[in-house]
């Protein structure tokens, strides 16, 4: 029965209140390990489609008549138009229409960090366009931008109100301590850079719109737009069926999707806009840059006595403010915690949700500041670390749905006790160490989400929801649940996907929720059709349903029969049996997260400040897992993301004008195969017992969160070193190297370091 | 634009006074793709300057990729081929084009209006500057990113051109308020062959921020010729950099953020000539 009730709603840390309306699910979960398909390694079914280059990707998408578009963007950070004059770029070869300031929604005179739109053209062919806009007239009065974060926050130039938090006493926490360690940490900008840009092609049928669009949230688009164009929403259609990646990046409507809808209207043809590279790594949406001052406090046995942070997140100008201090309220039972967060608003480009945003940069100072706590304090991080275990959530004292962290850290010991071995296989150069971090994060998805099952006469079933695959293997894991509940094949699964005409809402691909969201409303929607099924079947064969499974293909009676499952489906003839599902609610009074543990073994090279990285352990609790073959993919991914952002990746915006100077990718260097080390996975693969009827949490976000923190830490395991911003670049290597020195000058070298 | 393909060195150089030359095109497409190179005359010259690598002789349309599998030539010019750009750009690349690749300066690449484009300020000595140089950076901190010219320069290579003979290091030129070019090559002027001396040991080494296809923070050449020494550093300077000796280091001019490049220089430099 569908029930309307007010619930706690989380996207990536961020929480509000709504009403949702949820279906009850009753379903008991399988019970835990492999089933006949869940649990087991199943390789992509678009794998050889995306191979052989015949998945259609928003980029491929080729209509007849479509117009292509550049956009005149502003080369200043800040700066007003004073002049505009389109006649030119109108008039040149191949011109259909242009689009000035003020005549699209994010278009517009006032210009506030560098490449926002003030113009469009569409044309012909793209050559066309980009000609055109170079005519456009144009006249700068150029301002003052404002750049530096720090500055912003002095001046109250703020995306929003400071966030505060405290629980307990903070001060008393540090005066109860036996060792304080107060420490300094930065993070850099960061591009998502998916292998995709940002693109759309629109189209009006009549009063209607179509969008194929590269996006993680196919109805959230729907819904914007339909808004933002004042239409019905069953007016707008949006597709995306292939997707090559988002990051977090494509999560809403960008003004390059509202100017194509336009241009299209206004030309009567289908136009397309995709952003170049050089575009996303300007205003494709960015990891803000953090400076953060955290604080650690403990009693000699190491147990926490008080935590502090004081986050200032460069935003640009739009975005949030993302949860950084999310780690250091959640991740262990501390009782003194204080946490203050400043978003600053600067003329630089706006952030957007890139892969764990926060906990990424939360998780890099908080673990890398109680490693440092432990050597101080003379005691095993390891041990540090499960001491201050949190066994109920440590805000509110909600029980957690489910939490293996123990088990990942008692996974870890086999990797952490190779730490003798490692280090001494340190020579003159190349110094080798260990380091770990402590993973948190959400992924416990939620509702509505709905799916349909189809079960044809041939016996073979399709699940159809309009969902999208942002490049996780989510369509694969989706036909692996259908395939478990209903006895099937795998490869008698097909999955419909990546079409609003085409399907019941479905929800974003964000947050690590994807999952945990829409897999237990497909095995909800596979299970009705089942049920179907065994109804037809106990009139066919004359039994009591209850004695009736499937299984293998065919229906089995418990009391010895079985049949072909096709024996009955193949008497529908044309009709079919159509299952129905709604992803039902979470437990409600309980936190549901995601945990795990990184360790990172590396070499140092001490005289050129050169890191490689040979292996990373990665353990984490994410719930049951359905494919372990994509699992291990997102967990490499995630980590070879992470291992850019730790060492090579970094914009850089010229400190006077707020220019990118990184906007092409020789100089934002994203790590190659060659800076990729031996990954292990270990997923503990628990159902969570109260999550659904699949037991499934996300695991898009969770890899990328402790790497960079385990692998400084692995550093300072075999330099002594302590590094204190991101990216590790060789300056900071040698830097840290140098003070590490300096104090080991002073004092002798403490345990950790030795 | 218009596409000429002379089958001799005459007929290129001639297309040479109204054209640009085009080699592999991994550098000059991409600045005529920005606007930073002009030209209506492409001149294919592959087939116009000698190609493949005869004793002590490399034609300058040799890519990259043949010479780092050319075991016959020093271990320098291999290693600085073999740790240059990715594969697919070393196939494409050749040693002629190569020398006279532009600095990776970003402000230069993004046409801020820079000493090396003719305007009166670097921009990079007041801004982001960790990639520059921190010798003969008063004038232009930018620097020269060739792992090959290095290994050339310190192998002590002479240059045939179509009209003359010089040294590697008579190629260079730091650029000046009166004229702003890093080469002394004229504009229809073909840089044919390379002549490689007995080198009794070379090696190079580069530092960079990722394993592969990177630029080099820092690339050290060194080599024994005749008995002697030589040194020299990528990512150094605007030009290609001959150390005279490894403590003119310590003469060094970086910029706040080019001293780390200095230290590591003189760790590579230390272990380079070790290695002789």
């Amino acid at each position: 029965m569908a029930r309307l009730i007010k619930s706690e709603k989380e996207v990536e840390g961020r929480y509000e209140e709504v009403w949702t309306l949820v279906e009850e699910d009753a379903l008991v979960q399988w019970p835990a390990g492999p089933g006949d398909v869940v649990g087991r390694d199943a390789p992509r079914l678009d794998g050889y489609e995306k191979a052989r280059g015949e998945a259609r990707y928003t980029g491929d998408i080729k209509l007849s008549g479509m117009l292509e578009t550049a956009l005149l963007r502003s080369p200043h950070a800040r700066a007003r138009v004073t002049r505009i004059e389109l006649a030119p770029a109108l008039a040149a070869p191949g011109v259909f229409a242009a689009i000035g300031p003020g005549e699209v929604t994010g278009v517009d005179a006032e210009v506030h960090f560098e490449g926002a739109a003030v113009a469009g053209v569409a044309a012909e062919t793209l050559a066309q366009a980009r000609h055109a806009v170079e005519l456009i007239e144009v006249e700068w009065e150029e301002l003052e931008p404002l750049l530096d974060a720090d500055e912003a926050v002095e001046r109250g130039s703020l995306i929003q109100e400071s966030r505060r938090y405290e629980r307990g006493d903070y001060e008393q926490g540090l005066a109860q301590a036996d060792a304080v360690v107060e420490a300094g940490y930065t993070t850099q900008t960061l591009n998502h850079n998916p292998l995709e840009t940002h693109q759309c092609v629109c189209e009006w049928r009549g009063d209607s719109l179509d969008v194929h669009v590269s996006t993680q949230y196919i109805w959230g688009l729907r819904r914007d737009l339909a808004e933002g164009l004042g239409l019905p929403q069953d007016k707008v259609r949006v597709v995306c069926e292939f997707m090559g990646g988002g990051f977090g990046a494509k999560n809403g409507v960008g003004n390059y999707l509202l100017l194509a809808a336009e241009l299209a209207k206004r030309t009567g043809r289908p136009v397309r806009c995709a952003l170049s590279r050089r575009e996303e790594n300007v205003v494709g949406g960015n990891r803000n840059a953090t400076r953060q001052r955290v604080t650690a406090a403990a009693r000699a046995d190491g147990t926490l006595t008080a935590l502090g942070g004081e986050y200032v997140c460069a935003l640009g100008w739009e975005g949030w403010l993302p949860p950084t201090s999310g780690p250091m309220q959640l991740l262990y039972a501390c009782e003194n915690v204080k946490t203050v967060e400043h978003g600053a608003k600067l003329n630089l480009p706006p952030m957007a949700a890139f892969r764990a945003p926060g906990f990424v940069e939360g998780t890099w100072s908080l673990e890398c500041v109680l490693d440092k706590l432990a050597a101080q304090l003379g005691v095993d991080p390891l041990e540090l670390r499960k001491l201050n275990y949190a066994h109920a959530d440590a805000m509110d004292g909600r029980p957690f749905s489910s939490k293996s962290l123990m088990e990942c850290y008692r996974r870890a010991e086999p990797h952490w006790a190779r730490r003798d071995e490692v280090r001494a296989r340190s020579d003159e150069v190349w110094k080798r160490g260990i380091g770990m971090a402590s993973q948190i994060w959400y992924g416990g998805g939620g509702p509505p989400s709905y799916a349909w099952v189809r079960l044809g006469s041939d016996g073979r079933a399709n699940v159809v929801t309009a969902m999208q695959d942002i490049g996780t293997g989510t369509r694969t894991a989706m036909a692996m649940i259908a395939a478990e509940e209903l006895g099937l094949p795998l490869d008698h699964v097909e999955v419909q996907i990546g079409d609003s005409a085409r399907g019941p809402f479905a929800s974003i691909s964000g947050g690590s929720s994807t999952l945990p969201s829409m897999g237990p409303a497909v095995r909800s929607a596979a299970a009705d059709a089942a049920r179907q099924v065994i109804e037809l079947a106990a009139q066919r064969y004359d039994r009591e349903e209850r004695l009736l499974s499937l299984k293998g293909g065919r229906i089995v009676s418990s009391d010895g029969g079985s049949w072909p499952l096709d024996e009955i489906t193949g008497l529908l003839d044309d009709g079919q049996i159509l299952g129905k599902g709604a992803r039902g609610p979470n437990p409600t009074g309980m936190r549901v997260l995601t945990f795990g543990i990184q360790l990172a073994e590396v070499a140092v090279d001490v005289g050129t400040g050169e890191v490689r990285v040979e292996k990373i352990v990665a353990i984490h609790d994410v719930g049951r897992v359905i494919n372990p073959l994509g699992a291990r993919s997102q967990i490499e991914g995630g980590i070879i993301q992470a291992l850019g952002h730790t060492f090579s990746e970094h914009r850089l915006d010229d400190p006077r004008t707020g220019t990118v100077l990184t906007k092409t990718l020789d100089a934002y260097k994203l790590p190659t195969i060659a800076d990729v080390p031996e990954i292990v996975c270990d997923l503990v693969d628990v159902p969570d017992e109260h999550l659904t009827n699949l037991g499934s949490k996300g695991l898009g976000e969770p890899p990328i969160v402790p790497t960079a923190a385990a692998i400084a830490n692995a550093i300072r395991d075999a330099t002594g070193a302590d590094v204190t911003s991101l990216p590790i670049t060789r300056e900071e290597i040698l830097r840290a190297l140098h003070e590490a020195q300096a104090r080991g000058r002073k004092e002798p070298v403490a345990a950790g370091a030795a | 634009m218009r596409l000429e393909r002379p089958s001799s060195t005459a007929e290129a150089v001639a297309a040479l006074a109204s054209g640009r030359a085009l080699a592999g095109g991994t550098e000059l497409v991409p600045l005529l793709r920005d606007g930073i190179v002009e030209a209506e005359t492409l001149v294919d010259v592959s087939g116009a300057v000698p190609h493949g690598i005869s004793g002590q002789t490399i034609g300058a349309g040799t890519t990259l990729a043949e010479l780092e599998a050319s075991a016959g030539i020093p271990a320098a010019l291999r290693e600085a081929c073999r740790l240059a750009a990715s594969p697919q750009l070393r196939n494409m690349g050749t040693i002629g084009g190569n020398l006279l690749q532009a600095t990776r300066c970003w402000y230069w690449r993004l046409q801020f209006p820079c000493r090396l484009h003719g305007g009166d300020t670097c921009h990079a000595r007041e801004g982001q500057h960790r990639e520059h140089a921190f010798f003969a950076n008063d004038f232009c901190a930018s620097a020269h990113p060739s792992d090959p010219a290095t290994a050339l320069l310190a192998l002590g290579a002479r240059i045939r051109t179509d009209r003359r003979e010089l040294d590697v290091a008579e190629l260079y030129r730091l650029p000046t308020e009166n004229d702003r070019s890093t080469t002394t090559l004229a504009s229809d002027e073909l840089i044919l062959e390379l002549e490689l001396p007995e080198v009794e040991a070379s090696t190079y080494l580069k530092a960079m921020d990722r394993q592969r296809w990177a630029f080099a923070l820092v690339g050290v050449a060194a080599a024994r010729v005749g008995g002697e020494t030589r040194i020299a550093l990528s990512g150094a300077a605007p030009v290609p950099w001959l150390l005279s000796a490894p403590d003119e280091l310590d003469r060094a001019t970086p910029l706040e953020g080019t001293a780390f490049k200095v230290e590591i220089a003189r760790t590579l430099v230390a272990r380079a000539v070790a290695s002789l």
